[in-house]
């Protein structure tokens, strides 16, 4: 599947984050990752579109440049 | 490679009764049961509110250590914190799901379920084959299942039903979003579970106190984040708890997602079922979800056994699982999404003249059937919302 580079992308702050998962189903493209206790964003996968960003409870998501 | 007959991810209340039922409907299958976490039952992301009926199909709260408290009341709280008390209104418990989470998954070793802590289910494929092969990481080690039946009871995350194909993502209009703690020395009715609807204090959910013993209690809420004006859960969450309760020690802190939508379409596939918080079995108006789950879980373990019984583990068997559950709650949570949709509509003003309106009622008389009665001039579809709010 193609998709267009976004401009910017998520990124987590483990230090921040709480691993409560939340943010996986929210991702329409499924780009999140909880894995032995990690989260991930796959930046291949992320379509930027924000989806995951306000809804973390802790605030451990934001978007960055795509570069 | 270890054959199993099912195979469940994840030890929550859906998986363990999943597993424990499995073995009582048909004994003979090898049935494990997977926890990712290094104990059964933690950490808690949950305010541990049930109701009374839906619990005692499962198990009894009379005594057993794993309840914290018992309720009577509910007291409902308006934007400007006036209290609609409704005595003996909202029989349940406050668990402690720490005990509780163990407790079934004991009862599942019991029945003779294999139950494995600190094993995480991280990829699973069948490639066309009759079993299911699911990669399960173990201290530091690493084995491929084979199993028959997956039942994927892996909460919010649902990665059982991601990697079985099926639709499991969630619009976020329906993730309520929730931050809560446990507070210590506070002052409130220990009988009575508090419920505050409020679009300044948490918009598109409701803040909550959970009585865990006198003084203590879980204190949380849940917010929709396109409703916020840019605060996240826990930031509303400290805003309230220095309102209300400024001196109060906080002890516990959790945080996480409750998904307020209704079944997804499929709940099942060739050789797997989802079932509770993954396959999103929660009443989308109280967001209570575990005795959901617990029937959820009953009802895949069972189908899930005499399947494998039956040499039948195709969809088309399976989708008995989707049929019943409909049946018995999935239906009734499509009917509470659209109140919910209905509800969503009521602002501070309207809840403040609300309570007061309700207040002139005498408390003897005061049901939740009248307060709703009240609010049916502008809002009609209330109605049903009272019986159904606990179950």
């Amino acid at each position: 599947m193609r998709r267009v580079t976004p401009d910017t992308i998520a990124v987590v702050d483990l230090g921040v984050c709480d691993r409560c998962g939340l943010c996986l189903p929210l991702c329409p493209p499924e780009a999140i990752h909880l894995e032995l206790n990690i989260l991930t964003v796959d930046d291949a996968a992320c379509t930027g579109c924000e989806k995951c960003i306000a809804p973390c409870p802790v605030g451990a998501l934001a978007m960055v440049a795509y570069a | 490679m270890p054959d199993v007959d099912v195979l469940v991810v994840g030890a929550g209340p859906a998986g363990a009764v999943a597993a424990w039922h499995a073995k009582l409907a048909a004994p003979e299958l090898d049935v494990v049961l997977l926890e990712r976490d290094r104990a059964v039952g933690a950490p808690v992301r949950c305010a541990e509110g049930v109701g009374d009926a839906g619990l005692r199909e499962f198990a009894n709260p009379d005594g057993a250590d794993w309840v914290s408290r018992q309720i009577t009341d509910v007291i409902f709280q308006a934007p400007d914190d006036t209290e609609v008390v409704l005595a003996g209104s909202g029989l349940g418990w406050i668990l402690d799901r720490t005990r509780f989470d163990a407790h079934l998954a004991a009862e599942a070793a019991a029945a003779g379920a294999e139950v494995l802590v600190g094993a995480e289910a991280t990829a699973m494929s069948r490639n066309g084959e009759e079993r299911w092969q699911v990669r399960v990481k173990e201290r530091g080690r690493e084995d491929v299942y084979r199993a028959r039946v997956v039942i994927g009871a892996d909460g919010v995350e649902t990665m059982v039903g991601r990697w079985a194909g099926l639709d499991t993502r969630v619009p976020s209009r329906d993730m309520e979003s929730c931050a809560q703690y446990v507070l210590q020395g506070i002052d409130f009715n220990p009988d009575a579970i508090y419920l505050q609807f409020s679009n300044a204090i948490a918009p598109g959910g409701y803040a909550w106190i959970f009585p865990k013993a006198v003084g203590v209690a879980n204190v949380g809420l849940g917010i929709v984040a396109l409703k916020t004006d840019g605060r996240n859960a826990r930031q509303y969450l400290d805003d309230w708890v220095a309102r209300r309760f400024p001196n109060a020690a906080r002890t516990g802190y959790t945080v996480g997602g409750v998904i307020v939508h209704t079944t997804i379409k499929k709940t099942y596939g060739d050789g797997v079922l989802v079932a509770g918080d993954a396959a999103h079995m929660i009443n989308p108006l109280s967001g209570g979800g575990i005795n959901n789950a617990m029937k959820a879980g009953r009802l895949a373990g069972c189908t899930a056994a005499a399947a494998v019984r039956e040499n039948d583990t195709s969809e088309r068997r399976l989708a008995r699982y989707h049929e019943a559950w409909m049946e018995m709650l999935g239906e009734d949570h499509l009917k509470y999404y659209r109140i919910k949709q209905a509800l969503e509509h009521m602002d501070d003003a309207f809840l403040n003249s609300l309570a007061r309106t309700v207040n002139k009622v005498p408390a003897t008389k005061r049901t939740i059937g009248r307060v709703f009665t009240h609010a049916l001039i502008r809002h009609p579809l209330l109605i049903p919302v009272a019986a159904r709010f606990f179950v």
